[in-house]
């Protein structure tokens, strides 16, 4: 069975600087890939370049099998790690407007205001929102017209544990759904009971990819997902070292 | 598509949600998703009511009819006289103004159409949405041209339609000349200002590099047009230089009211300028658009004829290169 996105060779240059280094991925559909690794590792990057943000240096991503387009991508929803939206308007015209450019009616933003439970503040401006609230609005749109491919990048940052907790069951539901996921995060206790699969990146190299059954069997004497990150994460610094 | 349909009981006192397989998912209509004009206007009005909402629309309103009203009720205080003019002298006493303001206020709009959308970081989510970079071009500078264009217009309108009432002048030719030109430099120089836009990375950068460009368009560009003709010292030299500086110069204004009052009313070729023979080898002044918008306004006056094709090709090329120049940078710039 061919992947939902294969990412072949994808490789980034920044002048000298490799951000990306013949990144291959195969990810499912229908599954949550956890994309971790510490600041710099090249995550940010690797979404740019799916969101079409980054335009890159080589290699091929493909979605079910075509190569992947601006067409492709109003299929898709982000979440930013910082949500930046147009402050002087509502959460409700700050969700129509992204709404309707991917072809959804103000209906639609609306259910997911509900969703993110942030209906009742749906006509405040976004510079008079919260933090947390204003996470929920960026989810709310990210969310938009049921996505096939969610990329969140560092969701969980900053969230209180309510905010953590309804930001997990959303994900669930999406889950459910059968949206395909792909999450940045440093947060790995909040990662671990969505995750299906794991993809380690290291100074622009993937060090590890598998489902979590095939990390954990690898790793059978470690318990948590940080545990077997910082296993990969110590030896991808070991190799690097021996490397220089 | 009922039976795909999954319900999840929220635990955390969320409401229910009908959640629908994401094969099965509720698909956007492709012909609303897919077309340029739907996102370029949707981009474009967006445009326009955030600059409606922040006042901006107004105040040029205000400004612009404020700067025609007293433009036409102290037009001629250089040779003595106050009150409203008729149209065809308001619209030699508002060309130094339109020259020098609507470069200016197309530049200010221009300028951070780009730049501050990717320095609130809000053009990500723009392009998350799949939304092509030529859309987004073509709707900002859409959007760009709209706000300055309902101003300037309305503005246009109420200032003809008093200087019509009060001067009783029905000749409203001229006046229409000026304000369709008007419109198409300030449009123009959207497009430089957009340009200017994709290539800065912040608004102050932009905003520096707008005000020399119209620096360079408003002053430099004569001035070197001139130094280019004396110093080739040719003939044909003298006549261009009265030519240009007549398109260009601040006080050619000056010099028709002037000769309007010789003649006796009407406005011919000013005293100056008598000697001064069409000519054709003017054509590289087309190249500044604003030295072609004077050139149209009081071709009249000096005796001259644009060539339609000349304005056509000079708009096209300006309007060709900007949004291509935008559109390469922009398909190049990694956010």
């Amino acid at each position: 069975m061919s992947a939902y996105l294969q990412i072949s060779d994808l490789t980034k240059r920044y002048g000298r600087i490799c951000a990306l280094d013949r990144i291959n991925l195969s990810i499912e559909r229908g599954s949550v890939t956890a994309l971790l690794g510490p600041n710099g590792a090249g995550k940010s990057t690797l979404f740019g370049c799916l969101l079409g943000f980054t335009q890159p240096t080589a290699g091929m991503i493909q979605l079910q099998d075509q190569p992947l387009g601006d067409a492709e991508r109003a299929g898709f929803g982000y979440l930013a790690e910082r949500v930046a939206l147009y402050p002087h308007r509502t959460a409700l015209e700050n969700a129509a407007f992204f709404a309707e450019l991917k072809g959804h009616d103000t209906a639609a933003a609306e259910e997911q205001l509900k969703r993110v439970r942030l209906h009742s503040v749906r006509d405040r401006k976004v510079r008079q929102l919260s933090k947390g609230m204003l996470q929920r609005l960026g989810l709310a749109i990210a969310l938009c017209g049921q996505p096939q491919l969610l990329l969140l990048d560092e969701p969980f940052n900053g969230l209180d544990p309510a905010l953590l907790d309804t930001l997990q069951l959303i994900l669930s539901e999406e889950r459910e759904r059968g949206a395909t996921l792909l999450i940045s995060t440093h947060t790995m206790s909040a990662i671990q009971p969505l995750a299906s699969h794991v993809a380690v990146l290291l100074q622009g190299r993937l060090a590890a990819f598998g489902s979590v059954e095939e990390l954990r069997a690898e790793h059978p004497e470690l318990e948590s997902l940080e545990d077997i990150y910082q296993q990969i994460a110590r030896r991808g610094r070991v190799g690097e070292e021996v490397f220089t | 598509m009922k039976n795909d349909a999954v319900t999840i009981q929220s635990p955390s006192g969320l409401a229910q949600h009908l959640i629908q397989p994401a094969r099965a998912r509720a698909t956007p209509d492709r012909s609303r998703r897919g077309s340029l004009l739907h996102h370029a206007r949707l981009i474009a009005v967006k445009e326009f009511g955030d600059r409606f909402r922040s006042g901006w629309v107004i105040a040029c309103v205000l400004v612009w009819l404020g700067a025609i009203g007293l433009t036409s009720f102290f037009g001629l205080l250089q040779i003595g006289r106050i009150g409203i003019q008729g149209y065809e002298r308001t619209v030699i006493s508002l060309l130094n103004l339109v020259q020098y303001l609507v470069p200016l206020l197309g530049l200010l709009l221009g300028h951070d159409l780009i730049v501050s959308e990717n320095e609130e970081r809000t053009l990500r989510l723009i392009l998350a949405g799949g939304i092509t970079r030529t859309r987004l071009l073509l709707g900002k500078f859409l959007g760009g041209c709209a706000t300055l264009a309902v101003p300037l217009t309305l503005g246009f309108i109420i200032a003809g339609a008093v200087i019509g009432l009060t001067s009783k002048d029905s000749s409203i030719e001229p006046f229409l000349r000026l304000a369709a030109s008007g419109l198409v430099l300030g449009v123009l120089f959207v497009g430089i200002g957009l340009t200017i836009s994709t290539f800065c990375r912040t608004r102050v950068q932009a905003l520096v590099l707008s005000l020399l460009a119209w620096c360079l368009a408003v002053f430099v560009f004569d001035l070197v047009a001139l130094s280019l003709l004396v110093s080739t010292k040719a003939p044909v030299a003298a006549e261009e230089i009265e030519m240009v500086c007549a398109t260009t110069h601040v006080n050619a204004a000056l010099d028709i009211h002037s000769d309007f009052e010789n003649s006796g009313g009407a406005i011919g070729t000013p005293a100056s300028l008598v000697r001064t023979k069409p000519t054709t080898s003017l054509g590289w002044l087309a190249a500044n658009p604003i030295d072609l918008f004077r050139a149209i306004n009081i071709a009249p006056q000096l005796g001259i004829q644009v060539p339609v094709l000349t304005v056509l090709l000079t708009v096209g090329l300006w309007l060709g290169a900007t949004l291509g120049l935008s559109l390469w940078k922009l398909s190049r710039t990694d956010l």
